[in-house]
């Protein structure tokens, strides 16, 4: 019994530290984002732009084509039940509202964590390895200013522009299986298109992306900055990213869609 | 042996990882200008002493003054004014693999100076010409070999005309001709300008070329202070078993039992 708690206190207490330590790095990786370049301490734009370019532009072949593929399949399982009651015109309703609110923000943020949030942890889980990390911190360079605020601006920039491509494209998958597949005419799909989407949708979709990407962001940072021990190590916290931010993502949709459920 | 001008004076420091203390009342100093050698065994804590000097490792107890400021009790930029008048060149190089050779000597200058990229590249060559690395600027660190790795470590720490200089085993894992290369590159060092170095290594045979004073540690405690000639000739047993290159009777396995174990006659 004994053995129980204590177990259960060590845990407690290392879920306490992990909690104290990411929250430090929150703070610390806004000061160098925010504070530090207005007092003249300058920022690696270059860097940004980037992991911008890396997190961003080159995970837009494989979102839009799964948004694509996702919304042809909304379509057609739409209409399975729509086609009974002679409303497959709601079919372009349903994919706008579900891509917009819903599926484009998640599959896009996913996506990235898979492709991008791992990179980031194998990334400063080598330097650390081969303490780069170390070095930087012996240079009087805040590891934190070099390695992290350069992508976490990079990354609650991406998710969101990539986020906006993913909702038009699954719309357009949409369009496609409607209209060649099920029969519902183009004119028809985007007149109920332009009628389902409201502001709000939109802004749903985009708030929660640029949360899901500070969420993607920080998890596979402080995933880094945890490994120890060489590349067995690094493996290791790779996968922990990439569960771990799949699960906040989760997380942070339900917090938010219970948010504006309600707003 | 502690004075006014030391670089580095360390006092009673002790340094602990939970309840294992690597590291029990280490007390010395590194004067302006030698080539003070950390000397140890396998986990004797050299590593780690050379970590807590750099400021990589908090001390449970104790001071390191640096130039006379206690170097434990800063943070923040004052830590970081510091750190610039400091050269670290990592047992592995630790250069950043992402960056070229060049890039890697001048990261320091980027972020700490508001020099024009013309006076850094022209910088940036100079130190590497300094450590025979001159047109390599463009490789990366992997595709370097191990001695010129750490050259271009010690370039990187050359950067900002440090104060003082540490260097990680240097010869670690090198051959003999490279090791031999390093320790005249420390040593021309030390002597072109006046360079303080801290070197942590085992190897003898560079102690003997580099070192003006050496410190021997032993299980976290310093076993000897002195020149090479002093500590030869000091009666400490540890110290002897190491500069005669002794086994420990532990170590040494009963040739009978071993036999039986294998059944070989």
């Amino acid at each position: 019994m004994t053995g129980l708690f204590g177990r259960i206190g060590r845990g407690a207490l290392n879920q306490l530290k992990a909690a104290l330590e990411v929250s430090v790095l929150m703070v610390d990786t806004m000061v160098w984002l925010v504070v530090a370049p207005l007092k003249g301490l300058g920022f690696r734009w270059r860097n940004s732009v980037e992991s911008f370019v890396e997190y961003g532009v080159r995970s837009l072949p494989i979102v839009a084509m799964i948004s694509f593929l996702i919304g042809v399949i909304i379509a057609l399982q739409a209409s399975y039940t729509l086609d009974q009651w002679g409303a497959n015109r709601y079919i372009a309703d349903l994919v706008a509202v579900s891509a917009l609110r819903e599926l484009a923000p998640l599959m896009t943020a996913i996506l990235i964590a898979g492709r991008c949030g791992s990179a980031i942890t194998a990334e400063i889980g080598t330097m650390k390895v081969n303490e780069e990390i170390d070095a930087l911190v012996v240079m009087g360079v805040n590891p934190n200013k070099y390695l992290v605020a350069p992508k976490f601006l990079a990354m609650v920039t991406a998710v969101p522009s990539v986020t906006a491509l993913a909702m038009l494209v699954m719309i357009i998958g949409g369009w496609a299986s409607s209209v060649f597949v099920v029969g519902v005419e183009t004119e028809i799909y985007v007149t109920q298109t332009i009628g389902a989407i409201v502001e709000k949708d939109l802004l749903t979709g985009m708030v929660k992306s640029v949360f899901f990407g500070v969420a993607i962001c920080w998890v596979g940072v402080y995933r880094g900055f945890q490994v120890e021990g060489g590349a067995e190590g690094v493996g290791r916290q790779t996968t922990a990213s990439v569960v771990t931010s799949i699960f906040l993502i989760i997380i942070v949709d339900l917090v938010f869609t219970v948010l504006f459920y309600y707003v | 042996m502690e004075s006014k001008e030391s670089v580095i004076v360390v006092e009673d420091l002790v340094v602990a990882y939970g309840d294992h203390v690597v590291l029990d009342q280490v007390n010395f100093t590194v004067e302006p200008g030698e080539v003070f050698v950390i000397l140890g065994g396998s986990g004797s804590g050299k590593t780690t002493l050379l970590r807590t000097l750099v400021g990589l490792i908090e001390p449970r107890s104790g001071r390191i003054l640096f130039n006379g400021q206690d170097f434990t009790a800063m943070s923040g930029e004052e830590l970081t004014a510091i750190r610039r008048k400091m050269g670290m060149c990592f047992q592995g190089a630790a250069l950043l693999g992402s960056l070229s050779v060049a890039d890697n000597v001048a990261l320091p200058l980027r972020e700490h100076t508001k020099l024009e990229e013309s006076t850094i590249d022209i910088m940036t060559r100079i130190k590497l010409e300094l450590v025979g690395l001159g047109g390599v600027e463009d490789y990366l660190p992997s595709e370097l070999s191990g001695g010129m790795r750490k050259r271009a470590g010690i370039a990187r720490a050359m950067a900002m005309d440090p104060v003082i200089i540490f260097y990680d085993e240097p010869s670690a894992g090198l051959d003999p001709i490279v090791a031999a290369g390093l320790d005249e590159l420390i040593r021309t060092m030390q002597s072109t300008f006046n360079l303080t170095s801290v070197v942590v290594t085992h190897e003898m045979e560079s102690v003997k070329i580099i070192a003006d004073r050496v410190c021997v540690l032993h299980n976290g405690r310093v076993a000897g202070i002195g020149s090479m000639n002093d500590l030869e000739t000091t009666d400490h047993p540890y110290i002897q078993q190491f500069f005669a290159r002794l086994p420990d009777d532990s170590d040494i396995a009963d040739p009978e039992y071993a036999k039986s174990l294998t059944n070989i006659d």
